[in-house]
C-alpha cells in the first residue's frame, strides 16, 4: 500500500477513521441498551429498582446512542469521506473537523450519562438539557462550516448528488435543532429548564422536528450515502439523474409538512392533520425516487449477490427502505393512525426503518468503507456473511413480532362485544403483548450478535492492517537500505 | 421496469467524480411519474372536502361534507367535517343502539334486571370491563382483593352491607375505612390481652384467662364495641368488620400458622388501625353505569 | 434556472435548499399562534377553568418528566368511542395550555393518564408507584419505590416558576399580576399562582393533601401523587353543553 501515504495527504482520513470507530462502538452499546430495555418489557423485573436503569430513564439513551451517536457518526465518518473524495480535496479545516468530532462525541455521551441521572427535556429525540443543546449548537455550525467550505473548494465544477443531500440534511438539522429546543433554564446553573412553547404549539414544534429527525437525519442524509457507496461499490453508474434532481427536492420541500402525521386525532387542529396526511402521500414516490436509483443502479451486478455480503446489504437496506417508506404513509392515513397510533405498530416501523434501512445501508458502507481506510482486506468475510444473516433474521423477527403485538393492541382495545361494550380490558392487552415482547428481544439479539460480530471484525481488520503497513514500511526501509 | 438495454443507449451525463463515478440520463419510469400525480390529485381532492389549509386567523373547512349528530341532549348540529363531530356521531350511533337496553335498566329494579336474561347479560357485558378498568387495580381482576389493603368482594361478608342499596351507595359516594390506632391509649399488656380475645371471637384456641382480661377491654375502656358491637359482630353504618367470622380483611391471620403469629398480626392492627379509602364513581361514571356494576358487584359477593 | 447552475454553485444550492424546508414550518407552526380556535375557550361562571400548576404539582411534574413516564403513558385522550368508554372525555388543547412541555406522549405501553386524577385514592397510588404488581399483577411498569425516601427538592420553586412566567404562563409576582389572576381564576387560585407565596403553598399543600400518608415530611412521592391527582379535573364537563367543543374544529 504504498500510495496510503499519497491519499492520507491528499484527503483527511484520520477524521473519517475516528468517527467509523465511534459508529462501531455507539452501534454496539445502542443496540444493547435497545435490547435491555426490550427486555424490561418482556420482564419487568429486569429493572432492578435501580433508578438510572428504569425503562423509562433507559429508553431516551437508547434513542439517543443509536440515532445520534451509531447514525450521526455513520453519517459524519461517510460524509466526510464522500464530500472529499468527489470534490477531490482536502477536508477544509482540520481542526475544526476534529471538534466536530469531539463535540459530537462529548454530546452523545453527556446526554446518555444525564438521562440516567434524571436531566431530560421530555422531547423525543431533543431531550438533551440546555447546556448539551448549546454544545450541539456549534458543533452543528463548525460541521456546516467544515462541509461548505469543503464543497467551495471542490476541483470539480460540479457537486455530486451525494452531497446534495448531505446539505440539505445539515441545513435542516440545524434549523429543526435550534427552534425545537428553544427553552428558558430554571436558573443559570441549572441543568432544568421550561421550553418556550406549550400545549398544541408545542407539540406541533416537537413533531415538525421529530418527524424530520427521521427525515432528514435518518433518511434524506443516509440516501447520501447510498448515493456514492452503492455506485461505488458496484462501479455502476447511477440510473437516472433526472430522477436524482426530481425526488430530491420534492423530498425535502414535502418532508417538512408531515410531521403533524404524529399527533392525528389529538387536539391538534383537523387542517394540520389533514395537510400531513396528505403530504405524507404525496412522499411516497419521491422516497422511492431513492429506492429505484438505488435498485436500478444495483440491477447490472445481481451476480454478486452470491459472493458479495456488501451488495447484500445494500439491497436488504434498500428493501427495507421501500417498505417502511410505503408503511409510513399507510400510518399517515387518518384511519389507520387511528389504530395504529399509541400501538407498537409505530415502534415496528421505526425499527424497520432504523434496522432494516439505516443500520443495514451503514454496515453495507462501513464494510466498503473500512478496508480502504486502513489500506487491508477485511479480516474475515464469513464474518460479514454471519452478521449478514444474524441481522436480517434478527430485523425479521423483530418487526413481525411488533406487527402483531400493534396490529393486536390496536384491535383489542377498540373492540366492542354485541352489545356494544368495551369487549377488552387495558390490562388483557398488557398481559397479550408478553409473548411479542419476547420475541422482539430475542430478535434485538440475533441483531445486536452481529453489531458485536462486525465490531470484532473491524478491531481485528484494523490490527491487521496497522501490521501489514508496518511490515510495508520496514519491507521499504530494507529496500532504500540495500538501495 | 427499464431493462439493461435502456441502460446501454442511455448516455451519461458526462460527469465523473472520484474516478469512476457517473450518472445516466434515464428518464422518469413512466409509472413512478404517473403514480406521482395519482398522489398529488388525491391530496388535491382531500383539501377540498376537509378542512386543510390556514387562511388569516381561520383555515378552509371542507366543501360537500357535512356531519349531522345529535347531543345527548337531543339537539341536532351540522357542522363541517371535524374529528370532534365525528365523535360525537359514533357516540350518538352508540346511544341508539344501547338505548333500549339502558332505558329498561335505569327503570327497572334489581331483581327486574336479575330476572330479565337480555338485561343482566347487557348489565354483565357493561360492568365487567367497568370493573375491569376501574376497580380491578383496588379489587383485583376477580374481585379477590389485596389481604390489607383492599377487601374481597368476591366472599359473602361486607364492611358496609352487602344488599343492591348498600353496595350502590359504597359505589356511589366511596368510603373511608378508619380505626384508631390504640399504641398510647392501650399498653402492651392490653393489647396483648384484647387481642388473645379478638382470636378467640373466630374460635381460636387461645389463652382463657388473658381472653377474659382482653373482654373487659373490649367491651370497656378500650371502647372496641363503639363501632364492632359488644358481641364483636361489626356494624355496617361505620363500615367496622365482623370479627367473629373466620373471614379477614385487613390483618392474614388465617395465613399466620401459630397462636403467636396470629396474635402478633392482630396487634398490629389494634397497634396501628387502619384507614383505608374507597374512592367515590358518582362524578365519573353515569347512574346507569353505577347500577351496572352494583349488580354485577352483588352478583360476585352472592350478597343479600 | 437550468439544474446545472445549482449543482455547480454550492451557494444556490444552500440558500434554494433553506427556502424549500422553510416552507412547511411556517405554513403548520405559525398560524397555530393566530388561529382563535385553536385553544378552546373554556370558561365556567366568568373564570378560566384552566389554571397552571400548584407548586407542588408542578415539582410533581418535573418528577414525572425525570423518571420518563412519558416513553410509556400517554395524556391525549382522543375523540373515539373506545376511548371515551376507557378514559373519559377527549382532551383539549386548553387543557395543555400550561404543559411546557407538552406530554402527550407517542406510545401506551401503559394507559393514558390524561384524566387519572380523583380515579383512585392517593394511598393506591403509593402502593403503585412503589411496587405496580403488588396491585396489578400484570403490570410490566417499574417499581419506584426512591420516591417515597427521596426527600422534595424545593429549594429552586421560586425561580422554577418564574422561568414559567417568562415564557407565559400567568404566576404572579407584583401586586396587578396578582390582581389579573383574581379576575382570571378567583381568589383562591390566583393565591396558589403568587410566586410570593411559592414555598408556603407548596408546604402547606403537601400538608393538607398528605399524598404519601406521611405528614411529617415532604417526599418526591407526595408531589408526584399531587400531580397525578389533578390530572384532567380542571374542567368539569357537565358545566358544558354536550358537543359545546365541536365548534372551535
Ligand atoms: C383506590 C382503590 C379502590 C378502587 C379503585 C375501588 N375500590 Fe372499592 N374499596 C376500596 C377500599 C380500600 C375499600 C374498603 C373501604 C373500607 O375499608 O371500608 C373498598 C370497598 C368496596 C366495597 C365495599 C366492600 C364491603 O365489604 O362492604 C365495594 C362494594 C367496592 N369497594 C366496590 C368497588 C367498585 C365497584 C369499584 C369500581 C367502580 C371500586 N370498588 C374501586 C378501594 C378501591
Ligand atoms: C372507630 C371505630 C372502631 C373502633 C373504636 C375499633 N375498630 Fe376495629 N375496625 C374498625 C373498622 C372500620 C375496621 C375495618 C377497616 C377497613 O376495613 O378499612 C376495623 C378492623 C379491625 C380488625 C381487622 C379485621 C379484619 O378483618 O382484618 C380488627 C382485628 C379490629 N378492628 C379490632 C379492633 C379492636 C381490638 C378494637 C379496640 C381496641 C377496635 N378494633 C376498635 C373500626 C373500629
Ligand atoms: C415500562 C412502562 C411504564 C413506565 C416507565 C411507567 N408506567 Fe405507569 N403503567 C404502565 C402499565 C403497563 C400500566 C398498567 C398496569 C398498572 O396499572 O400498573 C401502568 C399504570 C399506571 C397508572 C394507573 C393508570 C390507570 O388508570 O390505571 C399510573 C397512575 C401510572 N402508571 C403512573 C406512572 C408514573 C407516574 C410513571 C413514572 C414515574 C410511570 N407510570 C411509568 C407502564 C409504565
Ligand atoms: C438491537 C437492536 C434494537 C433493539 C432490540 C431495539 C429495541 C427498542 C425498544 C425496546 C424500544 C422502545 C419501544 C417502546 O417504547 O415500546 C426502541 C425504541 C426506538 N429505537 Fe430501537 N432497538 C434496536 C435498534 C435500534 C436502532 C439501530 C435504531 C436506529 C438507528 C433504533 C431506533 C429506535 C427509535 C427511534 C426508537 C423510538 C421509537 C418510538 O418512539 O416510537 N433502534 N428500540
Ligand atoms: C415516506 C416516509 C415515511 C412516512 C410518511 C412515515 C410516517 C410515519 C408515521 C405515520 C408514523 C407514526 C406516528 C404515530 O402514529 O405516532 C411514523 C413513526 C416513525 N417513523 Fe416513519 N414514516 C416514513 C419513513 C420512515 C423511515 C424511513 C424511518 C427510518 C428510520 C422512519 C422512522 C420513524 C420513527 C423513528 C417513528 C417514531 C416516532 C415516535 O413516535 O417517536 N419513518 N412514521
Ligand atoms: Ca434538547
Ligand atoms: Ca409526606
Ligand atoms: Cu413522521
Amino acid at each position: 500500500m504504498a500510495n496510503e501515504a499519497v491519499t492520507t495527504e491528499q484527503y483527511n482520513y484520520d477524521i473519517v477513521r475516528s468517527f467509523t470507530i465511534m459508529t462501531i462502538v455507539w452501534g454496539v452499546l445502542g443496540m444493547l441498551v435497545g435490547v435491555y430495555i426490550a427486555s424490561e418489557l418482556a420482564w419487568p423485573f429486569m429493572n432492578f429498582d435501580i433508578a438510572a436503569i428504569t425503562f423509562g430513564r433507559l429508553r431516551p439513551v437508547h434513542t439517543t446512542l443509536v440515532v445520534f451517536g451509531f447514525g450521526g457518526s455513520a453519517l459524519f465518518a461517510t460524509s466526510y469521506y464522500v464530500v472529499q473524495r468527489t470534490c477531490q480535496v482536502r477536508l477544509w479545516g482540520t481542526g475544526l473537523a476534529k471538534f466536530t468530532f469531539w463535540g459530537w462525541q462529548l454530546s452523545v455521551g453527556l446526554a446518555a450519562i444525564s438521562y440516567m441521572m434524571g436531566y431530560t427535556q421530555a422531547r423525543e429525540y431533543a431531550e438533551m438539557v440546555w447546556p448539551i443543546d448549546l454544545l450541539i449548537a456549534v458543533t452543528w455550525v463548525s460541521y456546516l462550516v467544515v462541509f461548505v467550505m469543503t464543497l467551495v473548494n471542490r476541483s470539480q465544477p460540479h457537486i455530486y448528488v451525494a452531497n446534495w443531500f448531505f446539505i440539505s440534511f445539515i441545513l435542516a438539522t440545524a434549523l429543526l435543532h435550534i427552534f425545537n429546543n428553544m427553552a428558558v433554564p430554571v436558573s443559570m446553573f441549572s441543568l432544568e429548564s421550561y421550553s418556550l412553547h406549550a400545549g398544541v404549539q408545542d407539540a406541533m414544534t416537537q413533531w415538525w422536528y421529530g418527524h424530520n429527525a427521521v427525515g432528514f437525519f435518518l433518511t434524506a442524509a443516509f440516501l447520501g450515502m447510498m448515493y456514492y457507496f452503492i455506485p461505488k461499490h458496484v462501479g455502476r453508474p447511477i440510473y437516472s439523474y433526472r430522477l436524482s434532481i426530481i425526488h430530491f427536492w420534492a423530498l425535502i420541500f414535502l418532508y417538512m409538512w408531515v410531521g403533524a402525521h404524529h399527533l392525528h386525532w389529538t387536539a391538534l387542529p383537523d387542517w394540520t392533520s389533514t395537510l400531513a396526511a396528505t403530504f405524507s402521500i404525496m412522499l411516497l414516490l419521491p422516497s422511492w425516487g431513492g429506492m429505484i436509483n438505488g435498485i436500478m443502479t444495483l440491477s447490472g451486478a445481481w451476480d454478486r449477490l452470491r459472493s458479495d455480503p456488501v451488495v447484500r446489504f445494500m439491497i436488504v437496506s434498500l428493501s427495507f427502505y421501500g417498505m417502511s417508506t410505503f408503511e409510513g404513509p399507510l400510518m399517515s392515513l387518518k384511519s389507520v393512525n387511528a389504530l395504529s397510533h399509541y400501538t407498537d405498530w409505530t415502534v415496528g416501523h421505526v425499527h424497520s426503518g432504523a434496522l432494516g434501512w439505516v443500520a443495514m445501508i451503514t454496515f453495507g458502507s462501513l464494510y466498503h468503507l473500512i478496508p480502504r481506510l486502513w489500506g487491508t482486506k477485511m479480516y474475515s468475510e464469513k464474518m460479514i456473511f454471519a452478521h449478514f444473516w444474524l441481522a436480517t433474521i434478527g430485523i425479521v423477527l423483530y418487526i413481525s413480532a411488533l406487527w402483531v403485538a400493534g396490529i393486536g393492541q390496536g384491535l383489542m382495545l377498540r373492540a366492542f362485544d354485541e352489545y356494544g361494550n368495551l369487549a377488552y380490558t387495558f390490562i388483557e392487552s398488557v398481559s397479550f403483548l408478553h409473548t411479542p415482547y419476547v420475541v422482539r428481544t430475542i430478535g434485538g439479539l440475533f441483531f445486536l450478535t452481529g453489531m458485536i460480530i462486525m465490531a470484532y471484525n473491524v478491531f481485528m481488520t484494523i490490527r491487521k492492517g496497522r501490521v501489514e503497513g508496518a511490515a510495508l514500511d520496514a519491507k521499504l526501509a530494507a529496500k532504500l537500505a540495500n538501495a | 421496469m427499464s431493462s439493461e438495454k435502456t441502460n446501454q443507449t442511455v448516455q451519461t451525463t458526462g460527469h465523473t467524480w472520484d474516478g469512476d463515478l457517473q450518472e445516466f440520463n434515464n428518464p422518469l419510469p413512466n409509472w413512478w411519474l404517473w403514480t406521482f400525480y395519482a398522489t398529488v390529485i388525491f391530496a388535491v381532492i382531500y383539501w377540498i372536502f376537509f378542512p386543510a389549509f390556514p387562511i388569516g386567523n381561520s383555515y378552509t373547512k371542507g366543501v360537500m361534507n357535512d356531519i349531522t349528530y345529535k347531543n345527548a341532549d337531543g339537539v341536532e348540529n351540522t357542522t363541517h367535517w371535524n374529528t370532534r363531530s365525528l365523535f360525537m356521531k359514533e357516540m350518538q350511533d352508540a346511544r341508539e343502539m344501547q338505548k333500549p337496553y339502558i332505558d329498561k335498566i335505569s327503570k327497572a329494579s334489581y331483581a327486574q334486571i336479575a330476572k330479565d336474561k337480555d338485561q343482566s347479560a347487557f348489565a354483565y357485558s357493561t360492568a365487567k370491563v367497568l370493573f375491569a378498568d376501574n376497580c380491578a387495580p383496588c379489587h383485583q381482576t376477580g374481585g379477590a382483593g389485596v389481604m390489607g389493603l383492599y377487601p374481597n368482594l368476591v366472599d359473602d361478608a361486607w364492611l358496609w352491607g352487602g344488599s343492591y342499596q348498600n353496595i350502590e351507595t359504597t359505589i356511589r359516594a366511596g368510603h373511608v375505612g378508619f380505626m384508631p390506632g390504640f399504641k398510647g391509649n392501650l399498653s402492651a399488656v392490653q393489647i396483648d390481652n384484647v387481642a388473645e380475645y379478638v382470636l378467640s371471637l373466630s374460635g381460636e384456641k387461645v389463652n382463657v384467662a388473658n381472653a377474659a382480661k382482653g373482654q373487659a377491654i373490649f367491651e370497656g375502656a378500650g371502647g372496641c364495641f363503639a363501632c364492632h358491637t359488644k358481641a364483636g359482630t361489626g356494624q355496617i353504618a361505620m363500615g367496622a368488620p365482623n370479627l367473629t367470622d373466620k373471614i379477614w380483611t385487613i390483618v392474614d391471620v388465617q395465613a399466620a400458622p401459630g397462636l403467636a403469629e396470629k396474635k402478633a398480626v392482630v396487634k398490629s392492627v389494634i397497634d396501628k388501625g387502619v384507614s383505608r379509602d374507597m374512592p367515590g364513581w358518582q362524578g365519573r361514571l353515569s347512574d346507569a353505569d353505577i347500577k351496572m356494576l352494583t349488580y354485577y358487584v352483588h352478583q360476585l359477593g352472592g350478597g343479600t | 434556472m437550468k439544474h446545472e447552475t445549482i449543482e455547480t454553485n454550492a451557494g444556490w444550492l444552500i440558500f434554494l435548499t433553506l427556502i424549500v424546508i422553510s416552507i412547511g414550518g411556517l405554513v403548520e407552526i405559525v398560524p397555530l399562534y393566530f388561529i382563535d380556535d385553536t385553544v378552546e375557550t373554556v370558561k365556567v361562571d366568568g373564570k378560566d377553568a384552566v389554571r397552571p400548576y400548584t407548586p407542588l404539582e408542578l415539582r410533581g411534574r418535573d418528577i414525572y418528566q425525570r423518571e420518563g413516564c412519558y416513553t410509556c403513558h400517554s395524556q391525549m385522550i382522543r375523540p373515539f368511542r373506545d376511548e371515551a368508554l376507557r378514559y373519559g372525555h377527549y382532551s383539549l388543547a386548553a387543557e395543555s395550555q400550561f404543559d411546557h412541555p407538552f406530554q402527550w406522549g407517542s406510545k401506551r405501553t401503559g394507559p393514558d393518564l390524561a384524566r387519572v386524577g380523583k380515579k383512585y385514592s392517593n394511598q393506591w397510588h403509593v402502593q403503585h408507584m412503589k411496587a405496580p404488581r403488588s396491585v396489578v399483577p400484570e403490570s410490566i411498569m417499574p417499581n419506584y419505590p426512591w420516591l417515597l425516601t427521596n426527600k422534595l427538592n424545593y429549594k429552586d420553586i421560586e425561580n422554577r416558576l418564574r422561568a414559567l412566567k417568562m415564557v407565559g404562563v400567568p404566576y404572579s409576582i407584583t401586586e396587578a399580576e396578582y390582581e389579573a389572576n383574581v379576575d382570571r381564576y378567583g381568589k383562591a387560585t390566583a393565591e396558589l399562582l403568587d410566586i410570593n407565596k411559592a414555598t408556603r403553598n407548596l408546604e402547606a399543600q403537601a400538608q393538607s393533601g398528605n399524598y404519601d400518608g406521611n405528614r411529617d415530611d415532604i417526599t418526591e412521592m407526595d408531589a408526584m401523587i399531587a400531580y397525578l391527582q389533578v390530572l384532567g379535573t380542571m374542567v368539569d364537563f357537565k358545566k358544558f353543553e354536550d358537543g359545546y367543543f365541536t365548534k372551535f374544529r
